[in-house]
């Protein structure tokens, strides 16, 4: 009992008295990033973690394959070149000949088949990466700075894929196993691993002998001596920690602290995008009224989407008005106008699929509407993970037109389930990739399935056939005409209704130079990155 | 007597926690979702298979029967074993003892502020009773327990940390960083206490034998601490040890205000993704060390309190 009690004593002192998180005025150049805590990793080992922060940790640790600069070009990192075959089946890669990992391992072609193995091996039960990195059949080394990727189907994301797969050293991964590796992590980037405290922080050092292998470094080591990553719980501190000197530079910064940085001595307001779908909400066609698409059109048409994002968020948001949001590579421009706001037109076009206000309370009831009994009032679901104000906004505009619209916010389980019942109108989905196929995977028929990603029940051969092809074609204009040949049907058959897509806001201190943003904003290259006094 | 009291109530101990895994188990599985798709979140459609996920679901258990992965679960239990995260991928024992230490030291600091506090102003209020003095102490102890804990915590912040620089906002960085986070969970408690304070001291202060030592003659100081706070801290240490059970296992507010990695804050991420094995680990060890806590307040109390053991009503 009483080694019990020591234990426990020593125990809670040790944790009251350390491991102290570094602090910002220290003497090195130690860059602290304040980090959303509800967008922790589970694991630091982005082959098995499917989520973007751990992908983003690892990017510090380990250069990938391939890069996405911030003008959304594809460019070298540890492989210098790559190409496709016509078929999209069989990718090559020319690696760098002078990189070593940070253990002194040899980075060769044997080492990306190792790592390539290793997300595919059933016991890596990697979920998200083994999915992006897609259905290899084998691995060829040609020689130690070629390897060449055979796919049993053409595989035309491949470069997507390994912007984000980090290449570790087979030797260290080897040693710690897929248990421990993710606290022994060894990479050929520009930061070692040092530390991970769980729901405290992660620290990184310099790597003295990192090459500047990837195109976003200038070349040499890092120029920051220490990166320390802190997880912050609460957003009201995430908001403050760079205005108070506790953080340079603070990640998903909450929209309402924005304006503390706007314009203020001492700190900037960098904005990130990313390419995707936006804050869409994809409508449930499989029943009526949602089977007519006069009913969908009214609902696009009697929405401002300029208006919420003025009200809500001082127009900070991104106004996304079709599949794709503005800031993606296969953005189709007619998305612009396809469904002005028009609350009159939005009026009879309700009244010509049969809804009708006669009672007089403002809101329509069904009279006449195919599959619906008459006096059925007009009111219709908005499930929702978050952004519950968006929601909010769009029931006060719906009002004007006679839609009663419930907003009910739930948990990420519950939406699983009532996706798989196909159980809402009006159902969140957010995709975010810079790659088109994400409306293969939003708006093929062939994926509404259980566990899959499209939801609408929407069946039509053109559409399928469209998107389909965006999983075979290569080449990146074929592509995105073919994206934009998808929207145009989405859009046509007002299928989703688009909403804003949220920014990612940075508070950066001004001590803070050459911070660059990737193109897809919740990334970012450190390679570079200075702290000034 | 008291040998046979604590045998007792530990006998008692054994229905109790059976009781509470069922509810664990039963409540984590009458949830919606699945955690094998909950895993898969954002990964490709076409590139899961039904296989694929068949694979995943197997290799966690889950395709096992309810009462095979319930006596799993209990069985484990019992020899310390909570079995293995789904997603942090270690076992759930080790999660829990990395993280102990944390909210320990949160909830040994809230107890010794609650403490502190609750006494000296519920002692003040009974000794003064009518005046300012109680009715300030009062006033606060009403407060105290009034207050949402996140919004104590998070103006505390504001003065402390952000306006004048004090302590950090965040983190487990030193002595410095339990004070804001051990003041916010130990005044809600300080009020608990000193309201039961006040009202047990004021009781016996109002008792024949406390008037009898005053008539003996007996100093002022004597009195109040030799024979009435003695005898008026018994029903206090009651719940003073249930305060230190609810903020072992109720830290999670406090620790996402100040962002410091104790077993609240694992619990909520588990609750998020849906890690079977990891909520009904911690929750499996909350509650026992709340029953735990209780348990030792019983025996304690017994122990202070002839009347109990031997099965009699304290008047």
């Amino acid at each position: 009992m009483r080694a019990l009690l020591v234990l426990i004593t020593v125990s809670a002192l040790s944790a009251a008295c350390g491991p102290g998180t570094p602090r910002v005025d220290s003497d090195e150049a130690h860059l602290i990033l304040a980090w959303d805590g509800s967008r922790e990793p589970a694991s630091l080992d982005g082959h098995i973690e499917p989520y973007q922060p751990g992908w983003l940790i690892d990017s510090f640790i380990a250069d990938p394959l391939v890069a996405l600069g911030p003008d959304g070009d594809y460019v070298p990192s540890l492989a210098s070149a790559w190409s496709s075959s016509e078929t999209a089946t069989e990718w090559t890669f020319t690696l760098r000949d002078d990189v070593t990992f940070q253990d002194g391992t040899p980075f060769n072609a044997d080492a990306v088949k190792y790592n390539v193995e290793r997300i595919l091996a059933p016991e890596t039960q990697s979920a998200e990466m083994a999915a992006h990195v897609g259905p290899v059949a084998r691995v060829e080394v040609v020689d130690d700075v070629t390897v060449v990727l055979h796919y049993e189907v053409p595989w035309v994301t491949v470069l997507d894929a390994f912007r984000r797969v980090p290449i570790w050293s087979p030797t260290a991964a080897e040693k710690w196993g897929l248990e421990e590796f993710h606290r022994h992590l060894v990479g050929a980037g520009p930061f070692l691993f040092d530390e991970y405290v769980p729901n405290d922080h992660v620290t990184l050092v310099k790597w003295e002998d990192y090459g500047g292998w990837s195109s976003m470094s200038r070349g040499g080591p890092a120029q920051l001596d220490r990166v320390t990553i802190r997880f912050i719980g609460e957003k009201a501190v995430l908001g403050n920690v760079v205005k108070t000197g506790d953080a340079h530079v603070a990640m998903n910064v909450p929209a309402t602290y924005i304006e503390d940085y706007r314009d203020a001595s001492g700190f900037s307001l960098v904005t990130g995008f990313q390419a995707g779908t936006g804050l869409s909400m994809t409508m449930n066609t499989r029943a009526p009224p949602w089977n007519d698409v006069n009913f969908r059109r009214a609902l696009l048409i009697g929405t401002d989407q300029q208006a919420i994002n003025d009200l809500l968020y001082d127009g900070n948001f991104l106004v996304t008005d079709g599949p794709l949001n503005e800031i993606h590579p296969c953005y189709w421009d007619g998305n612009k106008d396809y469904y002005p706001y028009d609350p009159d037109r939005a009026i009879a076009l309700l009244e010509g699929v049969g809804y009708e206000d006669r009672d007089g309370d403002g809101i329509r009831e069904a009279h006449g509407v195919d599959g619906v009994e008459d006096g059925t009032p007009l009111r219709v679901r908005w499930t929702i993970l978050h952004y519950a104000e968006i929601g909010e906004a769009v029931q006060a505009q719906w009002r004007a037109i006679g839609v009663d619209l419930v907003v009910e916010m739930i948990p990420g389980p519950v939406q699983l389930e009532r996706v798989n019942q196909r159980d809402f109108d009006l159902m969140y989905e957010r995709q975010r990739s810079p790659d088109p196929m994400l409306l293969d995977m939003v708006w093929n028929s062939a994926h509404d399935v259980v566990g899959g990603w499209s939801w609408s029940g929407f069946v039509d051969e053109d559409l399928d056939s469209v998107v389909e092809q965006l999983r075979v074609v290569p080449d990146a204009n074929a592509r995105c005409e073919l994206a934009k040949r998808a929207q145009e049907i989405v859009m046509d058959n007002a299928l989703m209704l688009p909403t804003l897509s949220e920014p990612i806001f940075y508070a950066v201190s001004d001590r803070v130079v050459d911070f660059v943003l990737s193109s897809e904003g919740q990334f970012f290259f450190l390679h570079n990155t200075k702290l000034e006094d | 007597m008291l040998l046979r009291f604590t045998a007792r109530r530990l006998l008692q101990l054994a229905p109790v926690l059976v009781l509470i895994s069922l509810m664990i188990f039963s409540i984590m599985h009458a949830l919606p979702g699945d955690p094998v798709q909950l895993m898969l979140a954002g990964a490709e459609s076409g590139s899961v298979t039904p296989e694929r996920q068949e694979e995943l679901r197997q290799a966690m258990g889950l395709d096992d029967p309810l009462y095979v992965q319930y006596l799993r679960f209990v069985g484990g239990a019992v020899t310390g074993d909570l079995g293995t995260s789904v997603r942090l991928r270690e076992p759930v024992t080790d999660l829990i003892l990395a993280r102990l230490g944390s909210t320990l030291a949160l909830s040994l600091g809230g107890i010794i502020i609650a403490v502190v506090i609750g006494l000296s102003t519920g002692v003040l209020a009974a000794l003064r009773q009518g005046t300012w003095i109680d009715t300030a102490s009062m006033v606060f102890a009403n407060i105290g327990v009034s207050v949402p804990l996140f919004w104590l915590g998070l103006v505390f912040i504001l003065i402390f940390s952000f306006r004048l620089g004090w302590f950090p906002p965040a983190g487990q960085d030193g002595l410095r960083s339990l004070v804001l986070p051990s003041l916010t969970l130990g005044l809600v408690s300080a009020g608990v206490i000193s309201r039961l304070t006040r009202s047990s001291l004021a009781n016996v202060l109002a008792l024949d034998y406390i008037r009898l030592a005053k008539a003996k003659g007996l100093p002022d100081h004597v009195v109040y601490l030799r024979h009435a706070l003695r005898n008026a801290l018994v029903p206090v240490l009651t719940i003073v040890g249930l305060q230190f059970g609810a903020m072992l296992s109720g830290a999670v507010v406090t620790e996402t205000v100040f962002s410091r990695p104790g077993l609240g804050r694992l619990v909520v991420q588990a609750i998020l993704w849906q890690d079977y094995p990891l909520v009904q680990g911690i929750v499996l060890f909350m509650a026992t060390s709340y029953v735990l806590v209780n348990l030792v307040v019983d025996i304690s109390y017994a122990w202070l309190d002839p009347r109990i053991r031997d099965g009699e009503a304290p008047a």
